[in-house]
């Protein structure tokens, strides 16, 4: 039961990206397309549930003092074990995805449930919560990256949605449609939920 | 101190887990990873140049003052024949360089295919020149005349259609192409460098 | 005089072209946390400058030095993580003693700068782009410098913005998200620039 409510929080209530508003790089930037959503939101859940893992494992083991370092190094880890499977058996995600997959260790969603979930829960809870934020932020990618696709390039993972005559608006591929789709389906979101600052 | 030096301990600990751990999965990928680049490379040479059955370098380094532009030159066999040479050259686009691999027939003295490997252009304007409606313009194009870059429609055999909206990057593509036929040209044709 | 040349470019590029933050979507969560206030957004410009230009020459230094020599080059992102955190908490150090008031202001994300991405990325850019050692400085000052650029000139919008009456679900995040995106395409605009 508390696991259930623990992954939703997660995927619903404190989802990453459109709650907490964490993880902006990859967020703006691999959304150009639906599949780009799909395979980073998937990398970074890899990483967020096995440092949720060691993190709750390792939770006495790990000096207070000290403890964002260590944190750093096992994150940093995982992201490399990804990076390397990715580079080995999924190239073509692995080069669309590119310096991003790196850079998942400066994701701050990882590090932000390792010092506030992961460090003070039970392993079974902090495996649940990886996967519900994971499965959060893989969501939100998704949105974003499905609404950008279909507008700035009129295909849906690479499928045509709309007949000739639709001129895609490129605008929305390219830097600024990240920030401006993300910034309005905020604010979509606050006014459905009753929610503003 | 002696609590410094046990966390400096736990610390250390930690790292050398992770770096045990990192040294075993790459150990168990480096394989695959090799092969999966081997692989790919040859079937971005095949898909330039798809008659040779196999590709060797060329050493280029002599010409490296002369034509910087071309990185590698491979050179396409089948059997003991040459079929043709694949170039790999670098051209400035308008967001960076734009890397392509250009296949050229020997035996028909002609352009056998065009590829992008990597550019940097513009989502929907210049990042059309990735696919194949612009790069299909260079097949049968006569590797003895340098290539021109027209707006509107082609009228003569040596001139390629700009993509609308992206002139610099078509033309950088153009550029790419012809430092491949002057290379091969003065250097490789007739017996140059075998 | 060649090479001067090519120093200009990466150095133009990085702050103006492919700036860090509006064209690679590098160091967004600093972008959006510290630029309530101009003063702030300077503060932060300056202290990721400084790490930015450390971490390219050591992160060089290292890679170059010790891991390619010993084939190590997976251990990477390990290490650069590791020598950017030490940075951080050294010029944190500094700040301390040397300016109080600024170390209140930028307070929590001091410490954040470990996990501003631009940090990293550029560290890893330098790497992948073959730069030399001058290159990758250049490479770093100038992105931060771009970083800086986008952060204070975001800063000034967002202090006029505080007092505009904005629709209220638009408030806080999405409004400055949609700020930045017209600030993005602005810089798009200099795509092109250097041929």
């Amino acid at each position: 039961m508390k696991a259930l409510k623990v992954f939703f929080n997660g995927v619903l209530n404190e989802n990453p990206t459109f709650r907490m508003v964490l993880g902006m790089c990859p967020t703006l930037a691999l959304t150009t397309a639906a599949i780009n959503g799909i395979g980073m939101g998937l990398a970074t859940t890899f990483v967020l549930v096995g440092s949720n893992l060691v993190i709750s494992l390792l939770k006495s083991f790990i000096p207070q003092k000290i403890r964002i370092p260590a944190f750093v190094v096992v994150i940093a880890t995982f992201v490399t074990v990804v990076s390397m499977i990715m580079q080995a058996f999924l190239p073509e995600l692995n080069k669309s995805l590119g310096i991003y997959i790196p850079l998942i260790v400066v994701n701050c969603i990882i590090l932000a449930r390792a010092e506030s979930f992961a460090s003070k829960n039970s392993v079974f809870l902090s495996i649940t919560d990886g996967l519900g934020m994971g499965v959060g932020f893989t969501l939100a990618l998704l949105l974003l990256g499905s609404i950008r696709e279909i507008l700035g390039a009129g295909t849906w993972f690479g499928m045509p949605v709309f007949s000739d005559g639709f001129s895609p608006a490129v605008i929305m591929i390219l830097p600024p449609g990240g920030f401006i789709t993300l910034g309005l389906v905020l604010g979509l979101l606050n006014k459905l939920t009753g929610r503003a600052e | 101190m002696s609590e410094g030096m046990r966390m400096s301990i736990k610390l250390f600990i930690i790292t050398a887990v992770a770096a045990l751990a990192l040294g075993i999965t790459h150990a168990v990928t480096e394989e695959p990873i090799r092969l999966q680049n081997e692989q790919a490379s040859v079937e971005a040479r095949k898909g330039v140049l798809p008659d040779a059955q196999e590709f060797v370098q060329v050493d280029i380094s002599e010409y490296k003052d002369e034509y910087p532009n071309v990185v590698e030159v491979y050179q396409g066999k089948s059997g003991d024949d040459t079929v043709g040479y694949v170039f790999k050259v670098i051209s400035k686009g308008y967001g960076g360089d734009v890397e392509l691999f250009v296949g050229i027939d020997a035996k028909e003295n002609k352009i056998e295919n065009v590829s992008i490997i990597s550019h940097n252009e513009t989502p929907g304007l210049g990042a059309k020149a990735a696919e194949s409606d612009f790069l299909s313009q260079y097949t049968g194009k006569s590797a003895g005349s340098p290539l021109a870059v027209v707006r509107g429609s082609a009228t003569q055999d040596t001139q390629v259609e700009a993509i609308t909206g992206a002139t610099i990057t078509s033309k950088a593509v153009t550029q790419g192409v012809n430092s491949a036929l002057e290379f091969y040209s003065r250097v490789l044709k007739d017996g140059g460098a075998e | 005089m060649e090479y001067v040349g090519k120093i200009f470019v990466i150095l133009i590029s990085s702050i103006l072209i492919n700036n860090f933050v509006m064209s690679r979507f590098l160091g967004i969560c600093p972008f959006l946390g510290v630029s309530k206030r101009v003063e702030t957004a300077v503060g932060m410009g300056a202290a990721v400058t400084f790490v930015m230009a450390m971490t390219s020459l050591i992160t060089y230094i290292i890679q170059y030095v010790i891991l390619e020599p010993l084939g190590l080059e997976y251990l990477q992102t390990i290490i650069f993580i590791l020598v950017i955190a030490s940075l951080v908490q050294f010029v944190e150090m500094v700040i301390q003693k040397t300016s109080p008031t600024l170390y209140q202001a930028l307070g929590v994300y001091l410490p954040l700068i470990t996990t501003n991405c631009a940090v990293l990325g550029v560290a890893i850019i330098n790497i992948d782009e073959k730069y030399d050692l001058i290159q990758a400085l250049f490479n770093g000052v100038g992105a931060a410098l771009g970083f800086t650029l986008a952060i204070v000139l975001f800063a000034g919008v967002r202090e006029r913005l505080e007092l505009s009456d904005i629709p209220k679900p638009l408030k806080g995040f999405p409004i400055a998200l949609i700020t930045a995106g017209l600030m993005s395409v602005a810089f798009l605009g200099f795509q092109g620039l250097i041929k």
